[in-house]
């Protein structure tokens, strides 16, 4: 995780994109909370520019 | 120190070697019809066309020594041989032990020091081997590279990675000359990780695949960065991993000889 995020940083992704989390299969309240946290930050940083870019060569050259 | 000297000095070390029987033999560059190729030198040849790689300018012929030398162990196990390396290669032959690869016991570095045009463009933490018999030891070169990377904001860093990764060809020739890949099974050829022939590679899954598995074993010896046809500058990629596992675990693949991978062990050290 440590690794992978920072790589991210480096090759231009959000760090905020990946998450990890340990969750006991017994707390569903506190993985919906995770759950929704995540939605809202993603929402919050938009569609991933890889979307853009994978729309960028499907276009016929 | 010149070029000749420094094959001389290997020469007679090697030489001597060969002839008390410490090495049944020596995996080491030859020159032959005009080029440099990877040999194993027996005592019969007397080392003649030895080369250490300098065709046109300093070590622009080098192979993955290692390898080679993987391959021969496995099929004389109860040999030693001797095997020529540079601070890279050493610190792959130190992985390659730590990993099972190969048995300390039965290999003979015969090391040379890298000249400092050479040091200095691999940006190398560690310019010389251990096992110097050939050579001085080379300063180590200011690091800039990642630096630079690491300068540049976001959508920048994005921009640029996307635009190389997108020139993959997926050839498979980093993970092929790599000296440090040896897996049977390579996650790069799972079908359920990457779809086979089809290109361009999903960005940038299938090159952080690699980055990642290359976290603590990559001895930045630059033969991926120079042997990409698409020129993607995979070095600086691995550069980075390989900082991020300094910081934070204070790791430096193959630097020294008996450290264990942080990411192979479980739990505080000690």
């Amino acid at each position: 995780m440590t690794v992978l995020s920072q790589m991210l940083a480096f090759t231009g992704i959000d760090q905020e994109r990946l998450r990890a989390r340990w969750v006991s299969s017994a707390e569903a309240p506190e993985f919906v909370e995770e759950v929704n946290a995540f939605i809202h930050t993603l929402k919050k940083l938009g569609p991933s520019p890889l979307k853009a870019a994978k729309g960028q060569e499907e276009e016929p050259a | 120190m010149s070029q000749d000297t420094m094959i001389q000095d290997i020469k007679a070390h090697v030489a001597k070697l060969l002839e008390d029987g410490t090495i049944a033999g020596f995996v080491g560059l030859i020159e032959q019809n005009g080029h440099v190729a990877p040999h194993l030198f027996t005592s019969g040849e007397k080392l003649s066309g030895f080369s250490l790689g300098d065709f046109n300018s300093p070590g622009d012929s080098r192979y993955p020594l290692n390898k080679t030398l993987t391959t021969i162990a496995r099929a004389y196990p109860h040999q030693t041989f001797g095997v020529l390396v540079r601070g890279c290669d050493e610190r792959g032959l130190f992985g390659l032990f730590r990993l099972n690869q190969l048995r300390e016991n039965r290999v003979v570095a015969v090391g040379l020091s890298c000249p400092d045009a050479l040091a200095g463009a691999c940006e190398c933490k560690k310019p010389y081997p251990d096992a110097l018999v050939a050579g001085e030891k080379t300063q180590v070169p200011a690091l800039k590279q990642v630096a630079q990377m690491d300068g540049k904001d976001l959508a920048q860093r994005f921009d640029f990675w996307r635009d190389q990764f997108l020139k993959c060809v997926k050839c498979y020739g980093c993970r092929d000359i790599c000296p440090m890949c040896f897996c049977n099974e390579c996650s790069l050829e799972c079908e359920d990780l990457i779809k086979k022939g089809d290109l361009p590679v999903e960005v940038p899954v299938f090159h952080l695949t690699r980055a990642m598995h290359m976290a603590d074993r990559c001895v930045d010896c630059g033969l991926c960065d120079e042997a990409c046809p698409s020129d993607i500058p995979l070095r600086l990629l691995y550069k980075k991993t390989a900082e991020i596992m300094n910081v934070e675990f204070g790791f430096t693949s193959g630097l020294n000889k008996k450290e264990k991978s942080p990411l192979s062990t479980m739990g505080p050290s000690k």
